[in-house]
């Protein structure tokens, strides 16, 4: 055979591998939330891991949503044009579990690298369903100057609910125009301190029950303005406590490592200091909530195991050392607990370093209510705020949310 | 030839008819008939729906949540409708009144329709906030109230001292003649800041909290929350209402108002015996127009989302939503047709009684 007959040939096979290999390269169609998230998945998909995937002959289309993501994902899996990935955040889970959308994840490796917390929050009947992205829990983010002017230690991880109110009073005392923390209607920051008592969301039959160890934690939170240590969020102008530290309005917030990326913005200059929810002086525990959201594959794709494989590398480590660095979400792998960079002193990496502590330190809970999803959640908060208003006192608020509970939770 | 003419015409009318019968047909139609069918059933968006009779119907009855929206969205339609047919009546009728600039007039009243939904609801949620607009200008009445009423007395007392001098003169003087309107304002001005500024009178100095939308309090039978979107409502919608009975006005010929002038008819007479009946399907329009949009009140609520607790914002319309996406759960769509069908039967029920028994679609 000459040379060129053999040339020939090599290249005819090398030409022959390329298309079979084309031909085996599969679609994934990849969907994410708005905002700020598409930096985030590009970056992933189209510089850290675009060797990996081109590797594995996978082919990306991503295509992020704007809006309402739950109502999105819903009716695109209703109507049969989901994608072949999406996200799932845990606290509408159960909305895609249950009625058989996700793809079991059948990777016990995977699974077993992740935070068990994590992986107990996307787990159904004893299934997982879904792979943490990432998650958050809460933290105290403080301005250190304001406890500075005001003379007051700073909060530390020492603190009680009664140092934190006196410390928090003491700040409001003595500065003009700085209220110590802003107080909103909302469980999902509440929850930190009627999780530290003890108390669950659900007793052992499934049933929500308001007993004293909550009502202490109610008393305690909403009595917080009434104490001098802080003022309704709403009253100032703001929606959110994060909203009160960025324009100095307040000295503490108690927000998740999303805060971050706002005071990054709102105030460059500020010298803040984050440290871990106050304990409850009886039980001596603290309470926290876990936010996450995590990558589910279609039951329906055609290709679930190329997307499945994607998920291997969206949430490897080498993803998540890039998110992590790039100071936009915190790792859900517990390899990366001790990471050097979790390790650092500045406020970026101090407040990621607690929110991640904050995951496995005390009585935590998932943000997720079960069927009930934030049908759960509206009796407490209208409770909270009921009372934080002054439009009704404790007892009469929680025996109202109570009975509100009793009737959901008949059936 | 003339009966091949008229299937000619007749093929021709089908044709103009069709795409409107097809989208007709296919998103009134053929959604109201899956609708009901989805209201027998437990349709959930993924299972096979399984008949389940009336038991989504029951349910809706049995639910507190869907008779508070029953109830918040009756109270709202009746509350607003009235309202807002009487202000754009008034309006109508002042600028059709006016002497100079009409059009910039009607340009200025019309500004409010012009904006979006969206945008004016978010507009509101920043004067409704605690502390906003809305608290500080209450709050500036309450702690004036003694300054506002000695302003209040003082026009009054002026007004009429100026009409009874110049009826010596001119019987024909009216009470609310304009230029004596003027000079007494400027006077009621002028005593007030006497007032204020020597301390006569008491100037409280109360910081008020109004929660104009996050409460759960109930003023008469509505929720405030629904009264601040109530208000929010109005002020959209009027300038649109005010505009067909500007056109309504227009349309009544000046002879009638001669014919009643010389009959000695008052312009107050004038207007309750030939403005008002004249009127009368223009009315039932807008009262019909009214009552439709205001029991299928959805977006401003939505909008405000957890601004306000939800059993002070909820509504039919926001209640049908709420089922086909619970926050955090799974669609109930059985539950959300039940509701859909039972506020479009609704709706058709409110329109024929009013048409019944209340303003006519001609005048009679």
């Amino acid at each position: 055979m000459s040379k060129s007959i053999q040339g020939k040939l090599l290249l005819a096979t090398a030409f022959a591998v390329g298309m079979a290999a084309f031909a085996q390269a599969q679609t994934v169609r990849v969907s994410g939330f708005g905002g700020s998230d598409p930096a985030v998945v590009n970056g992933l998909l189209n510089d850290v891991l675009a060797d990996e995937i081109a590797a594995l002959g996978i082919e990306v289309e991503y295509a992020p949503t704007e809006g309402d993501y739950s109502q999105f994902i819903l009716n695109a899996l209703s109507a049969g044009t989901a994608p072949d990935l999406f996200y799932t955040d845990i606290f509408w889970s159960r909305s895609i579990f249950e009625p058989g959308q996700a793809a079991p994840v059948n990777n016990p490796e995977l699974a077993g690298a992740l935070l068990p917390s994590l992986v107990d929050a996307f787990t159904y009947e004893g299934q997982l369903y879904a792979v943490a992205k990432d998650f958050n829990t809460l933290a105290v983010h403080f301005d250190k100057d304001a406890f500075d002017d005001a003379g007051v230690a700073y909060l530390d991880e020492n603190d009680t609910w009664d140092s934190f109110q006196e410390k928090l009073a003491t700040v409001q005392s003595s500065l003009e125009d700085t209220y110590g923390v802003c107080v909103v209607p909302d469980y999902a920051r509440f929850a930190a301190f009627a999780l530290a008592t003890g108390w669950q969301p659900f007793n052992a039959e499934g049933k929500t029950v308001l007993d004293e160890d909550f009502q202490r934690a109610f008393s305690f939170y909403t009595g917080l303005v009434d104490a001098g240590a802080g003022v309704l969020a709403a009253d100032i102008g703001e929606g959110w406590t994060g909203g009160c530290l960025g324009s100095g309005k307040a000295a503490v917030a108690m927000e998740g490592a999303w805060i971050i990326g706002f005071l990054k913005d709102a105030a460059p200059s500020m010298e803040y200091g984050t440290t871990l929810v106050p304990s409850d002086p009886e039980t001596g525990d603290r309470g926290n909530l876990i936010f996450t959201v995590g990558w589910t594959v279609n039951a329906n794709s055609d290709v679930k195991d190329a997307a499945a494989k994607l998920v291997g590398l969206l949430t490897s480590e080498k993803a998540q050392q890039w998110v992590l660095e790039q100071g936009l979400a915190l790792p859900s792998r517990t390899a990366l607990a001790d990471n050097p960079f979790l390790m650092g002193d500045n406020k970026e990496q101090i407040a990621n370093r607690m929110v991640f502590r904050g995951a496995s330190d005390g009585n935590v809970e998932p943000y997720f209510f079960g069927d009930l999803g934030g049908a759960w959640l509206e009796p407490i908060n209208s409770a909270l705020n009921a009372v934080l208003l002054g439009e009704s006192d404790v007892e009469t608020a929680l025996s109202e949310a109570q009975a509100q509970y009793d009737a959901l939770q008949a059936n | 030839m003339k009966k091949a003419g008229v299937n000619h015409d007749t093929l021709a009318g089908w044709i103009f008819l069709a795409p409107f019968l097809v989208s007709l047909s296919v998103f009134f139609l053929w959604a109201i008939v899956r609708t009901a069918w989805f209201s027998l059933t437990d349709y959930d968006l993924f299972g096979t729906p399984s008949f389940i009779g009336l038991e989504n119907y029951v349910r809706l009855v049995s639910d507190d949540l869907f008779l508070l929206a029953l109830r918040n969205s009756i109270s709202f339609a009746a509350i607003v409708t009235t309202l807002q047919t009487v202000l754009a009546l008034l309006l109508a009728v002042l600028v059709n009144s006016a002497a100079r600039a009409k059009g910039l007039v009607r340009t200025v009243f019309y500004f409010p329709s012009i904006m979006s939904s969206a945008a004016m609801t978010l507009i509101f949620l920043w004067l409704f906030q605690r502390q906003g607009l809305m608290t500080s200008l209450v709050g500036n009445v309450i702690n004036l109230r003694w300054i506002i009423l000695s302003f209040v007395a003082t026009v009054a007392g002026v007004q009429v001292l100026q009409v009874v001098l110049a009826r010596r003169k001119y019987a024909e003087v009216g009470l609310f003649d304009p230029f004596f309107l003027i000079l007494s304002v400027a006077l009621g001005l002028a005593g007030a800041i006497v007032i204020r500024l020597g301390g006569w009178l008491p100037v409280y100095d109360e910081q008020l909290l109004i929660s104009w939308l996050n409460t759960k309090e109930v003023f008469l039978f509505m929720p405030r929350t629904l009264w601040s979107v109530a208000l929010m409502n109005i002020f959209t919608t009027v300038p649109t209402l005010m505009l067909l009975f500007l056109a309504g006005l227009q349309s009544i010929p000046g002879s009638l108002y001669d014919a009643a002038k010389m009959d000695g008819a008052s312009s107050m007479q004038s207007f309750f015996s030939v403005t008002l009946p004249s009127l009368t399907p223009v009315t039932f329009a807008v009262v019909t127009l009214g009552l439709i949009g205001t029991l299928q009140m959805f977006d401003q609520v939505a909008i405000l989302g957890a601004a306000a607790p939800l059993e002070s914002r909820i509504t039919l319309a926001y209640y049908t939503y709420y089922n086909t996406f619970p926050p955090g759960g799974s669609p109930n769509i059985g539950m959300a047709s039940a509701a859909a069908l039972t506020l479009g039967l609704l709706t058709l029920v409110i329109v024929f009684v009013q048409r019944q028994f209340g303003i006519k679609e001609r005048i009679g």
